[in-house]
């Protein structure tokens, strides 16, 4: 006999060894328990990791706007207003006023990252007889390119912008029948017009976002929309990317321009990402509780099984807290080696998972995450779940009369 | 001698307070010496298991006062007389109740290993040396489930020898063993009593068996009837 182990392990694996089919079974049902919440985790967090990486690499984390212009209605005194219909005023593309300073302000704050101030606005891209609405984006490469990553993206050419430089999406390098090389004419509702030269196309995997984004460089842009000197929009990433909805508040209370947060501006998004989590969350919390109903039963059933064990144990003078502890452990047992199991069949079943599921250019639907993480919290918690699955069994152990236990 | 055992005016009632209140044992008072070989005999209901329930301290008497190793158990919580009843008395039950998940040798070591926590090789020695005793060194690695009746018996009773206990008490220790198989197992308990000096009450239905005790106590209706000596003859213990 073990000389290491204490009575009440011996006497744990010994049972749980000798019930071999009813250990086996409840193993299996832990397995696939454990297996179904270690897939469903490390999926989903690989979704949306993926996505979130999609959303955050795609657009600036906290974008800071120009205040719009509000309409004054005129008084001839002090608290008199002639006026009472006021007409909502156009926003014509205006510059951040001292943006350059705000940048320097911006760049100062230890929650910010990167900061990349931008001109945008609308203009018409016209090749021979095509014509296309544009949105152009004029930025400073080395900055912005941190925030957006246009070089992830390129599937063409290079992202080198000089002043007659441009990048184009795909699907408006299809539409106006332009490639790498080729000179787009660019034209704003100013009547400012420029021949660009295309040195990049990129790929989104967003249609919309391929028709109308292009990118040029900071003074090109702001030569076309007349902005000298201006700049319509500072973007940024921040630190800690859940928290840009409060850096934003925080910003636009000291400083006189619109914060907005990616967390506002995908408001859809985030609630899509929500309610997955709580689904998530759900379907995992009531899979534990069938693998702790499932050790319970198979627990209940096994002190029945032996309560005449129980009875001579108690009569040779085991107390109630070594029977108690035999069945807790044998839950902890079946809990830790149903999650060793779980946690390899769950890992098993997404890496096939992730072979097997391609999006439709062939890339992966999502990265495969296998955080140590995971599986240690999957073992711990399915090791207690098995012991306070055994409580209510150990509880009932315990209090059998050895007199009764015997005589039955 | 020392008494092992002192029981004064035991009662045991079921079922108090209610309109169907019965007491099984009427005021018991019995003593036994240490090395004492005592049957308890007595007709089915006349309070046999109950008293000898109350004895093993696994059942509490409505009054009365029970000396156990000249230990007042009375007033003892669980924890106590649970220490007390693995450390003072040993147990044999008409089943054996040997656990099946473990070896005859195992079976053995097992109220040690319930007093101490742990297995060491002292209490393999014991085992051992117990099993050889009654005459099961070879099937030590047995499981409960690949012996005979009275082999079963026969670790049981080495069992319950293991703490070497002042007292045992056998319940039909041969009821359901063949008459050569209860002959031998009941020759090996009067061998133990005359070789350590344990002390053994033992409760039979078989007269010839309680004839071969020192002591005869007969129970009738909860109460003792009779207590006379057996007709145990010296040569016993030599005739195994």
């Amino acid at each position: 006999m073990n000389r290491w182990l204490p009575f009440e392990w011996i006497a744990a694996l010994r049972f749980l060894g000798e019930g071999r089919m009813q250990t086996a079974f409840i193993l299996g049902g832990i397995t696939i328990g454990v297996g179904v919440i270690v897939f469903m985790s490390a999926m989903l967090a690989g979704l949306q990791t993926n996505f979130i990486k999609r959303v955050l690499t795609s657009q600036p984390q906290i974008q800071l706007s120009p205040l719009d212009e509000v309409a004054r209605p005129l008084r001839f005194d002090p608290g008199v207003i002639e006026g009472a219909l006021v007409q909502k005023p156009s926003q014509r593309i205006l510059s951040i006023d001292q943006w350059q300073s705000i940048a320097v302000a911006m760049r100062a704050r230890p929650d910010v990252v990167v900061v990349a101030p931008t001109a945008s606005g609308s203009a018409l891209a016209v090749r021979g007889d095509a014509s296309r609405s544009i949105s152009i984006t004029g930025m400073e490469p080395e900055q912005y390119f941190r925030i957006v990553r246009v070089p992830d993206y390129l599937v063409a050419g290079e992202t080198r912008l000089g002043t007659d430089d441009i990048l184009i999406g795909t699907e408006l390098a299809k539409d106006l029948g332009a490639g790498v090389g080729d000179k787009l004419n660019v034209t704003t509702a100013n009547g400012s017009g420029r021949i660009l030269t295309i040195t990049g196309i990129f790929d989104f995997g967003n249609k919309g976002a391929n028709e109308r984004n292009t990118y040029v460089a900071l003074r090109t842009a702001q030569s076309l929309l007349n902005l000298i000197g201006g700049a319509t929009t500072i973007d940024m990433t921040v630190t800690d990317t859940y928290a840009a909805d409060t850096i934003a508040r925080d910003i636009a209370a000291v400083v006189p321009v619109e914060a907005d947060s990616w967390i506002t501006t995908n408001a859809q998004f985030f609630t899509a990402v929500r309610a997955q989590q709580t689904s998530n969350t759900l379907i995992r919390l009531f899979v534990g509780i069938s693998v702790a109903f499932g050790i319970a039963a198979v627990l209940v059933v096994s002190v029945i099984q032996r309560s005449k064990d129980i009875g001579i144990l108690r009569a040779m003078g085991a107390s109630r807290g070594r029977i108690l502890r035999i069945f807790l452990i044998q839950g902890g047992v079946l809990g830790l080696f149903g999650s060793v199991l779980g946690s390899a069949a769950g890992a098993g079943a997404l890496i096939l998972w992730h072979h097997l599921l391609r999006q439709v250019d062939g890339s992966e639907l999502f990265p495969l995450i296998l955080e140590p993480s995971l599986f240690v919290a999957a073992a711990l918690l399915a090791t207690l779940t098995g012991v306070v699955a055994g409580l209510a069994p150990a509880v009932r152990a315990a209090s059998i009369d050895p007199v009764e236990a015997i005589r039955g | 001698m020392a008494d092992v055992l002192a029981l004064e005016a035991i009662r045991k009632s079921y079922a108090i307070g209610t309109p169907v209140e019965t007491e099984v044992l009427h005021g018991i008072d019995l003593t036994i010496g240490a090395g004492e070989f005592v049957a308890l005999i007595g007709p089915s209901g006349s309070g046999k298991s109950t008293l000898l329930n109350i004895i093993g301290l696994l059942d509490s008497p409505t009054s009365g006062r029970l000396q156990v190793n000249g230990e007042e158990t009375t007033r003892l919580d669980d924890a106590a007389r649970t220490r007390l009843r693995g450390h003072a008395i040993g147990f044999v039950f008409q089943y054996h109740y040997l656990i099946s998940a473990f070896t005859a040798a195992e079976n053995v070591m097992m109220p040690m290993l319930v007093d101490q926590g742990r297995a060491d090789r002292r209490m393999e020695q014991r085992a051992d040396e117990l099993l050889d005793r009654v005459g099961l060194s070879r099937w030590r690695n047995n499981r409960a489930t690949n012996m005979s009746g009275g082999q079963q018996q026969r670790v049981a009773i080495a069992r319950a020898l293991a703490m070497e206990p002042a007292l045992v008490l056998a319940d039909e220790p041969t009821g359901n063993l063949d008459t050569a198989s209860a002959d031998s197992v009941f020759a090996l308990l009067r061998r133990i009593n005359a070789e350590r000096g344990t002390t053994f009450l033992v409760v039979t239905h078989n007269m010839a068996l309680a004839e071969r005790c020192d002591r005869i106590v007969e129970l009738v209706d909860g109460q003792i009837n009779a207590e006379r000596p057996g007709r145990a003859e010296p040569g016993a213990v030599s005739k195994l």
